[in-house]
C-alpha cells in the first residue's frame, strides 16, 4: 500500500520523485540563507551539520504530521471496511522511510564530497535508523489517534513540530552549550535531540552513540508502540465513529 | 418465507446507536440513529432495507459489517461467518489505475497478494473498462466508476453480502448485466442484505423486507406487504402535503 502510495504521489507532479528530495533541500537552502549569509554564524562545517539534523528532522515532522491526519484522509475507506486503523499510519510512515532512504543517500554523497570519510562507525547508523524508526511509528500511532478522537489535535501536533525543532537542535549545537549538566539534561529529557546528535556524531565525527540510551529510547517507544496497537484494536470502531460523524 | 428454517446468520438485539456530535444539536448533542433495533437474518435469505434518507439504513449495514458498534445492545455473527460490505468505489485512490485500485479492494477484504491478482482479468473483462483499466481512475467518468467498483465487489467472496445501493448506477447496458450477474449470486447459497429506493427492484430480488423509520423499525415481513405498505404511505404523504399547500 506505501509503495503503491508513493507511486501515485509522484505521478501527481510534473517533477515526480524529484520533489522527495528537493523538498528537504530547499528547507537547508533556506536555513543556510538565513544563518550563514545574513547572520554569518559559523561557516566551517555549519552546512552539513545544519543538513544531518533538518534533514533527518524532516524524516520525524513529516511522517508523525501526515500520518497524524492519516485516519480521517482515508475516511472513504473506514466507512466500508472494519480494517484495522493502525493500517493508515503505519502505510504513511511505510512512504516515509523509502523517501528518507534517498534523502539519506543524497545526504551520504555529499558528505563525502565535503571530505567527510565513511569510518566503521557508520555501522551505528543501522540501530540510530532503527531507533527513530521506532519512534516516529510510535508517535504516528499516538497523533493519528488523538486526531481522530478531536480534530483539534491537528494544528496542535504541527504547531509541536514546530516547537520540537527549536529545542531539538537543529540549527544550534547541543554539545557547544558550555555546561555539561545542561547538555546532558536536554539529552536526556529530548530523545530526539539526542538522536539528532547521534546522527551528527557517527556521521561527523566518527564517534558512536551512546548505546544503553540509544536501547532505553528504543525499548521505551517500542512498548509506546505496542500499547498503541492494543489500543487502536480495541477502539477500532469507536475511531470508525468518530470519523464518520464529526 | 425461510424465516423459521433457515439457521441464524447475524443477530441484532435490541441495537442502539447514539453519537454525540459536540455541538448542541438534540438531547445536548447526542444523535440518535437507531433506537432499539431487533433483527434475525437467516442463512440463504435476501433481505431488504427500505426507507427514507437518514433513517440509518446505511448505519445498520455498518454495524452488520462490524465497521460500526452500537452503543447498545448485541450484533451476533455466526461464528466463522463473514461480512462484508459493498458500497460504490472502495475509498478509490484517484492516481493510482484502475488495476491497482481492485488489487487494493480485493486485498482489503480479505484475499491474499496471488487471489486478488487471479481476480483481476476476471474484473478487466467484466467490467468492459478496456485500456482505461491501466489508467488512473482519476480520468474515469462516473459511470467507468461505477463500473469498476460494482466489478471488484462482485467478485469477492464473503458469507454474508451486504450491498449499498449498488445496482442503481451505470448505462443502461452495465446496469442490465450488473442486475444479471447479481441476481444469480443472490438466488444462490449468498446471504444478502440489500438496500435500495427502487421499489420493483426490492420486490423481485428480496425475500423478506425490513422498513425503518427514524431509528425505529416499521415492519419486517414478506417483501411484497412491506413494500407496498411503504410505496403507500409515502405517497399519502405527498398527496397530503400537496392539500396543505395554500391556493
Amino acid at each position: 500500500m506505501a509503495r503503491m502510495a508513493l507511486r501515485a504521489d509522484a505521478s501527481r507532479f510534473f517533477l515526480g520523485y524529484v520533489w522527495w528530495v528537493l523538498e528537504p533541500l530547499l528547507w537547508v537552502a533556506v536555513f543556510y540563507v538565513v544563518f550563514v549569509v545574513i547572520l554569518g554564524a559559523r561557516s566551517e562545517g555549519f552546512l552539513p551539520f545544519l543538513m544531518v539534523g533538518k534533514l533527518a528532522f524532516v524524516w520525524f515532522s513529516k511522517s508523525v504530521t501526515q500520518a497524524s491526519n492519516s485516519i480521517i484522509t482515508g475516511r472513504g475507506l473506514v466507512g466500508k471496511i472494519n480494517v484495522p486503523k493502525t493500517l493508515f499510519p503505519m502505510a504513511v510512515v511505510q512512504e516515509g522511510l523509502y523517501r528518507q532512504i534517498a534523502v539519506f543517500g543524497l545526504m551520504f554523497a555529499y558528505l563525502l564530497v565535503e571530505g567527510y570519510p565513511i569510518t566503521l562507525t557508520w555501522f551505528y547508523l543501522v540501530p540510530l535508523m532503527i531507533v527513530t524508526y521506532i519512534m516516529i511509528i510510535a508517535c504516528a500511532l499516538v497523533g493519528a489517534c488523538l486526531v481522530c478522537v478531536a480534530r483539534d489535535f491537528s494544528p496542535l501536533i504541527s504547531l509541536g513540530m514546530m516547537f520540537l525543532m527549536f529545542i531539538s537542535g537543529i540549527f544550534w549545537d547541543v554539545r557547544e552549550l558550555g555546561d555539561p549538566q545542561k547538555v546532558e539534561l536536554i539529552l536526556a529529557a529530548n530523545p530526539l535531540a539526542f538522536l539528532l546528535d547521534g546522527f551528527r556524531q557517527v556521521l561527523m565525527h566518527a564517534t558512536p552513540p551512546d548505546l544503553l540510551h540509544l536501547l532505553i529510547v528504543g525499548a521505551g517507544f517500542g512498548a509506546l508502540f505496542w500499547v498503541m496497537v492494543l489500543v487502536m484494536r480495541r477502539i477500532s470502531q469507536y475511531l470508525a465513529l468518530k470519523v464518520l460523524t464529526a | 418465507m425461510s424465516e423459521e428454517a433457515g439457521k441464524v446468520m447475524l443477530e441484532l438485539d435490541s441495537v442502539w446507536l447514539n453519537y454525540h456530535t459536540g455541538k448542541q444539536t438534540f438531547d445536548h448533542g447526542t444523535h440518535h440513529v437507531l433506537n432499539d433495533v431487533s433483527l434475525k437474518l437467516y442463512e440463504g435469505e435476501t433481505l431488504g432495507l427500505i426507507g427514507r434518507n437518514g433513517v440509518g439504513k446505511t448505519t445498520t449495514l455498518r454495524l452488520m459489517a462490524g465497521i460500526l458498534a452500537p452503543t447498545r445492545g448485541q450484533v451476533k455473527v455466526r461464528p466463522g461467518k463473514t461480512a462484508s460490505l459493498l458500497t460504490l468505489g472502495l475509498g478509490f485512490k484517484q492516481d493510482l489505475s484502475g488495476r491497482d485500485n481492485a488489487l487494493l479492494a480485493a486485498m482489503l477484504q480479505g484475499s491474499t497478494r496471488r487471489q486478488a491478482e487471479s481476480f483481476l482479468d476476471e474484473i478487466a473483462e467484466f467490467s468492459e473498462l478496456g485500456e482505461s483499466f491501466h489508467l488512473p481512475v482519476k480520468t474515469y467518468s462516473s459511470g467507468m466508476r461505477a463500473r469498476l467498483a460494482f466489478t471488484t465487489a462482485l467478485m469477492t467472496h464473503v458469507d454474508i453480502l451486504l450491498i449499498d445501493e449498488i445496482l442503481s448506477v451505470g448505462d443502461a447496458h452495465f446496469r442490465g448485466k450488473a442486475l444479471g450477474a447479481m441476481q444469480n449470486r443472490i438466488t444462490g447459497e449468498q446471504t444478502v442484505v440489500f438496500v435500495s429506493h427502487l421499489a420493483d427492484q426490492v420486490k423481485s430480488l428480496c425475500d423478506r423486507v425490513m422498513w425503518l423509520d427514524h431509528g425505529k423499525v416499521v415492519a419486517v415481513g414478506a417483501a411484497a406487504e412491506v413494500v407496498d405498505a411503504y410505496s403507500e404511505k409515502m405517497t399519502g404523504e405527498r398527496v397530503i402535503k400537496n392539500r396543505d399547500v395554500p391556493e
